[in-house]
């Protein structure tokens, strides 16, 4: 409530402007200088660009995932139907296998943020507060497992466990690990492994901003290392949370898997039983849609433990005073096991789908001989019509980073205000829109933007590019306002109180005063961004241009007429763009960025 | 640790700046994405675009040739089967396709009875028995060529005697060496699965038969290109798959050979045009149907995918289909009713999958 009191302006704000009141000068001769303060009133631009941002997210996000969701209780609603009302859909979903696959997903998800944390937590506290080997790779190499579509590792893993596999093929009968793999265990690793970075980058983001100041008040004082480490732990909650509630919803949405590793193991998934009811025809959309009511509901139980988490506390630890962390040099011991664990999680992370991808775009003959061959990467060069789609897919991915970064700082921005109803509904507005799956946000955007009265009106959205980088857009915005929340939060107001006070202008301060401590987090918000939507698929084939097909419809049409090595050669051409432009993108921030902005956070050798 | 953030008016006022400027960015991005999209758009005089909705492989040349020939422009939404379905599901209330070109006459029976095709069209071309047995009587769709599904397709170095029928997969012989595709995940795979039901006298008759196939092994993958990745690698050794992936197999691996077990159900592959496209749009799908089954038109076909679906064998008389096609004299072929088997397809597709699959 002190938040919502303190977004309301102070009541000077409230009286009507010089001029305008009952003492206006009744000729209507405004001078100069009154009609300058009308034109531009801080606080009165405040709430019309919140009331703006609000509608926004209304038309971008509420609006299709709500003509969708309606359908489970209103099938007619868009012809999908003859009923007006109904809750058999609804009922439906807590029977049979879909009620099994949602109470594997609950379960599997949150094992998956699990894991996620476990083995994300330790990684960012390495790469920035010690002094590994190699650390300086680890951030390149998180991108490398994001950037990954998520049916590439578990189709390399099934590659190598799966019966007949290359793991039984070079000698090692291994039957156990064949079980364990293409079972719940391997699920639930798989998306674990997927977790990592998400909190990788947010845990990053917040160590960044938390200075030496609190590790030594608490050494001063007496404590041990894990009486700080008691300390820090909280500091880190928003981050800590948000990356427990990423985790959990992209798990609980995740296609990837769930049609590749989990199907072929008998485990059935939500998002696959949500699939098979659209993918079936005459598709059921009210089926769907009850199966998203469910996956909706289910990122209310990460959201409540968050608040309980975060409930009444600030986190505002990032100002002019933070001073640089101290990077530590680890004991012989405390290395090796370090070693370990970076090394362990990259291998299974990276190695496994990177053989997987890599074997499947070598081999000519379905994997029959073993024996490797470019022909597919000839084809590919030579004829595969790709140049065309992966060259709009960059586009589409350039202009969808820059615009989602835009709008997931503001929802950072409003996150970071605990407390505030608001924050708290669009926390569950946001979440709930990353545990729904993209087929879901692709067919929402059909019935929301393919009314026959918007048409007649002249506004034909529908298959045009603009629809399609929209829901790009919408579809991206929710991961990326989490992955910045934790930054943000850690903003204090004193960073540019202070160049105000020095008579900067509003915008002049921020950009001196806050931009450098959140640059490096935007930075990595966009490419997260970027990377999704370059092989994005399903809002791609349900939503492109006809005539301007995205990457990933061009690859998935090799994939589904009979060329599955051109396709996988396709993907592997296209997953090293994407990381050549993280690269590029890191490169040129290095060069370029201010010295400051590159060390904000950073720590110095012990 | 504060209980409560301290936030000074100052930190809040230059929100809406952002907002604006946040935006505008949209705004300007979108604008850009807008203008060259309405710019690809723009058709000629007296000509609407045509849009045509396809999964087939050799698609984009065909759209191609015939928008040279007759100077109509073509926009070509090449995508999986599916998804193409699914759009058309979700938009049927303001249709935006004109054409759709996809394996199956099943969904286009489904959309008829749904009264979202042009009825009464059909090309003027002399059809030979396939094309004629795969002619809807209301003449609501227009068959292109013909697949077969399923076919067999095994290793010849590792079986030199394959089984001569659908029975004959059921024996101890073939334990565990049986692969096939999940009918939810493969469009084609409804059909063969219909085709042994019809074949075996009844919906049931066919449960138990696949029962039986489950009890001996059967090995479910998703679409042709993993169970042929299957049989590739050893895992099985008998695929039951779409005739053009099989036979499209021996291009990568020699070893692969083909063999038709009787009856085998024909899958044809259908055009249909959208019941509400504006009548110009119609006018020019029927020109492209025709097109598609001239000469020309047959010739593309059977050129543009050489190892995918060019390998079918054509519905006209007077047009071979590919040399490496196994001539069809000998097989018997048979046809499934859409009518009559597509409305079933969901709840048999749904019994395979808790039944068979789990």
């Amino acid at each position: 409530m002190a938040t919502l009191q303190h977004d309301l302006p102070p009541p000077a704000a409230l009286e009507p402007p010089e001029g305008c009141g009952p003492s206006a000068n009744r000729t209507g001769s405004f001078d100069r200088r009154r009609l300058d303060r009308l034109r531009w009133d801080p606080q009165l631009a405040a709430r019309g660009g919140l009331a703006a941002f609000w509608a926004l997210l209304a038309a971008l996000i509420v609006l299709p995932c709500a003509c969708f969701l309606m359908l489970a209780v209103s099938p007619r609603l868009f012809g999908q139907g003859s009923q007006w009302f109904t809750l058999s859909y609804l009922r439906g979903v807590f029977t049979g296998t879909t009620a099994v696959s949602l109470v594997d997903s609950l379960w599997v998800s949150a094992a998956a943020a699990g894991i996620g944390l476990l083995v994300g937590i330790p990684i960012a506290w390495l790469a920035n507060r010690t002094l590994l080997p190699g650390r300086r790779f680890i951030a390149g190499a998180m991108w490398l497992v994001l950037v990954l579509p998520s049916w590439l590792p578990a189709s390399g893993w099934e590659r190598l466990v799966q019966p007949d596999g290359v793991m039984y093929r070079i000698g090692l009968d291994f039957p156990f690990i064949t079980s364990a793999i293409m079972g719940p265990f391997g699920v639930v690793l798989l998306l674990g492994l997927r977790c990592v970075p998400f909190t990788y980058l947010t845990i990053t983001a917040a160590l960044r901003g938390l200075g030496q100041e609190y590790e030594d008040a608490a050494r001063t004082h007496g404590a041990g290392r894990m009486a700080s480490l008691r300390l820090l732990i909280p500091i880190l909650a928003p981050a800590i949370t948000s990356a427990i509630a990423i985790g959990f919803a992209e798990s609980v949405s995740d296609f990837g898997v769930a049609a590749t590793l989990a199907y072929r193991a008998n485990f059935p998934l939500a998002t696959y039983q949500l699939f098979a009811n659209v993918n079936g025809f005459p598709p059921s959309f009210p089926g769907a849609a009850a199966i998203g009511w469910l996956l909706v509901g289910s990122v209310a139980v990460p959201l409540a433990l968050q608040a309980r988490a975060l409930r009444g506390r600030a986190y505002r630890v990032l100002s002019g005073r933070s001073r640089p962390a101290l990077r530590r040099r680890l004991s012989p011991r405390g290395l090796g096991a370090s070693l370990i664990l970076v090394i362990g999680y990259f291998s299974v992370a990276l190695g496994v789908p990177g053989f997987g991808a890599l074997s499947s775009s070598l081999l000519s003959d379905y994997g029959a001989s073993l024996q490797p061959t470019l022909v597919n990467y000839r084809a590919v060069f030579e004829n595969s019509g790709l140049s065309g789609p992966l060259g709009r897919s960059l586009i589409y991915g350039l202009i969808t980073a820059t615009v989602t970064v835009a709008l997931g700082f503001l929802c950072a921005n409003l996150l970071s205000r605990r407390g505030s109803a608001s924050g708290a509904l669009l926390d569950f507005l946001l979440l709930a829109a990353v545990a729904l799956p993209g087929v879901v946000f692709g067919a929402g955007y059909i019935f929301a933007y393919n009314l026959p009265a918007l048409s007649h009106l002249g506004l034909s959205l529908y298959q045009t590019t603009t629809l399609l980088v929209v829901a790009y857009i919408a579809s991206s915005m929710p991961t990326n306002a989490r992955v910045l929340v934790g930054a943000v939060s850690q903003i204090d107001p004193s960073l540019r109180n202070a160049a105000r006070a020095h008579g900067a202008s509003a915008t002049r301060a921020w950009a001196r005063g806050v931009l450098p401590a959140l640059s490096r987090p935007l930075l990595m918000a966009w490419l997260l961004t970027f990377s999704g939507i370059l092989l994005e698929l399903p809002l791609s084939q349900l939503l492109y241009a006809p005539g301007s097909p995205p990457a990933s419809v061009a690859i998935e049409d090799n994939l589904g007429n009979y060329h599955f090595g051109i396709g996988t050669a396709q993907a592997v051409v296209a997953v090293g763009l994407a990381f050549a432009v993280v690269g590029l993108a890191l490169g040129i921030f290095r060069l370029v960025a201010p010295d400051g902005w590159r060390h904000v956070g950073e720590g110095v050798n012990e | 640790m504060h209980a409560h953030a301290q936030v000074s008016p100052d930190s809040r006022r230059p929100r809406g700046r952002y907002v604006l400027a946040g935006a505008a960015v949209a705004t300007v991005a979108l604008a850009g994405v807008q203008a060259t999209a309405t710019a690809q758009r723009t058709p000629k005089a007296g000509v609407v675009p045509l849009v045509v909705y396809s999964a087939q492989g050799y698609d984009k040349l065909e759209t191609e040739d015939f928008s040279k020939k007759y100077h109509i422009p073509v926009q070509l939404n090449d995508n999986s089967t599916g998804p193409l379905l699914t759009e058309i599901e979700a938009s049927k209330n303001n249709p935006k396709w004109g054409l759709l070109w996809v394996d199956g006459a099943t969904a286009f029976a489904e959309l008829d009875d749904q009264h979202l095709l042009v009825r009464g069209f059909e090309p003027n071309v002399h059809w030979n028995s396939l094309g004629k047995a795969a002619l809807p009587a209301d003449k609501s769709y227009v068959p292109t060529g013909v697949t077969l599904m399923a076919i067999m397709a095994y290793n010849k170095q590792k079986v030199a005697h394959p089984p001569r029928s659908w029975q004959a997969l059921l024996s101890a012989k073939w334990r565990g060496q049986v692969g096939m595709n999940d009918p939810s995940q493969s469009g084609p795979t409804y059909p063969f699965i219909a085709g042994i039901m019809q074949n075996l006298g009844g919906i049931a008759k066919g449960k138990t038969y696949f029962s039986k196939l489950k009890a001996n092994g059967l090995v479910v993958n998703p679409t042709n290109g993993p169970t042929l990745a299957a049989l590739a690698s050893g895992q099985i050794n008998l695929a039951l798959v779409q005739s053009s992936a099989g036979i499209g197999a021996y291009f990568s691996d020699h070893n692969i050979a083909v063999k038709y077990l009787n009856p085998v159900t024909i899958l044809p592959s259908v055009i249909g045009i959208d019941a509400k496209a504006p009548a110009q749009e119609q006018k020019e799908a029927e020109l492209f149907a025709s097109y598609v089954l001239s000469r020309a038109g047959q010739k593309v076909m059977k050129t543009g995918d050489p190892t995918g679906d060019s390998l079918y064998y054509p519905v006209l008389s007077g047009i071979a289909p590919r040399g490496i096609l196994p001539p069809l004299s000998g097989v018997k072929t048979q046809s499934i009713n859409p009518y009559v088997w597509g409305p079933k397809e969901n709840a048999i597709n749904s019994w395979f999958d808790s039944s068979i699959v789990k």
